[in-house]
């Protein structure tokens, strides 16, 4: 499948990128196509364009804050977790979106 | 990348002495002071339990992630320590840690490289094999070359 999704943390310096990496690996690792935003201290970077967006199964948003931009997402599938769910065990995280996308077809 | 910028030997130390989370956290304080990165240690250490109390910084795999995003810091840098024993610390896994990367960044340097550099020694951790590199190599060369290096790290045993 195909995922994008959104990491940010309280202070953007840190969470933020082990949890996009976290999230990458685990993602590739199982198969899938990913692309991961990060709003951290500097700002946006790796943005989604709205064609990711769009070809895109499903999002997740791996947050502690709030973050810009959600509404690109109001008709897709959206996952939220904190950072932490991410680090902690990211490839649980993958094979739980598996499902539920399972789910719904 | 020149993370040398950020990262430097004189402030990377294998062999901490340290016993507790708050002695660790006080003696990588000392070598950003002694580096010049922080200028005033107190409000430097202040700023460090602040984000502390938000939430776990120990990442799970042995290694803590505390930071301090601080006016009380002169230039932007990471100190890295090693401890022979697991030190208590609050993980996601629930487990102690060994590895501990303490981020000083300054209240203003919000667009800077150096913020990018942190970024990417960040995503350096999300790496678990690099990680698990990082938590045994023998010298602070090794431990340079891996933060440097963003692709796969040299054999280690």
């Amino acid at each position: 499948m195909k995922i994008v999704g959104i990491a940010a943390c309280t202070s953007g310096i840190a969470h933020t990128y082990i949890a996009k990496e976290k999230l990458t690996k685990a993602a590739e690792s199982m198969g899938h196509k990913v692309k991961i935003e990060t709003q951290g201290t500097v700002g946006a970077e790796n943005k989604l364009t709205d064609e990711d967006i769009k070809n895109a199964d499903v999002a997740i948003i791996a947050a502690d804050i709030k973050i810009s931009g959600k509404e690109r997402f109001k008709n897709k599938k959206v996952l939220e977790v904190p950072t932490n769910i991410v680090i902690k065990s990211p490839k649980a995280l993958i094979k739980k979106v598996e499902e539920l996308l399972n789910e719904k077809e | 990348m020149d993370l040398s910028k950020v990262i430097k030997e004189e402030r990377i130390n294998l062999n901490l002495n340290a016993k507790s989370k708050d002695e660790v956290i006080n003696e990588l304080t000392d070598l950003l002071v002694e580096t010049g990165s922080v200028a005033n240690k107190e409000g430097f250490l202040k700023d460090v339990y602040a984000r502390e109390e938000i939430g776990e910084t120990g990442m799970g795999g042995y290694i803590a992630i505390p930071h301090g995003k601080s006016a009380h810091v002169a230039k932007t840098a990471i100190a890295i320590g090693r401890t022979y024993e697991e030190i208590e610390w609050g993980s996601l896994d629930g487990k102690g840690v060994k590895l501990i990367i303490l981020f000083a960044v300054p209240e203003e340097d919000k667009t800077s490289v150096h913020v990018k550099l942190l970024a990417q020694v960040a995503s350096i951790l999300g790496d678990e094999e690099k990680c698990q590199e990082l938590l045994t190599v023998k010298s602070t060369e090794d431990i340079l070359e891996i933060m440097s290096n963003n692709k796969k790290g040299k054999e280690v045993c």
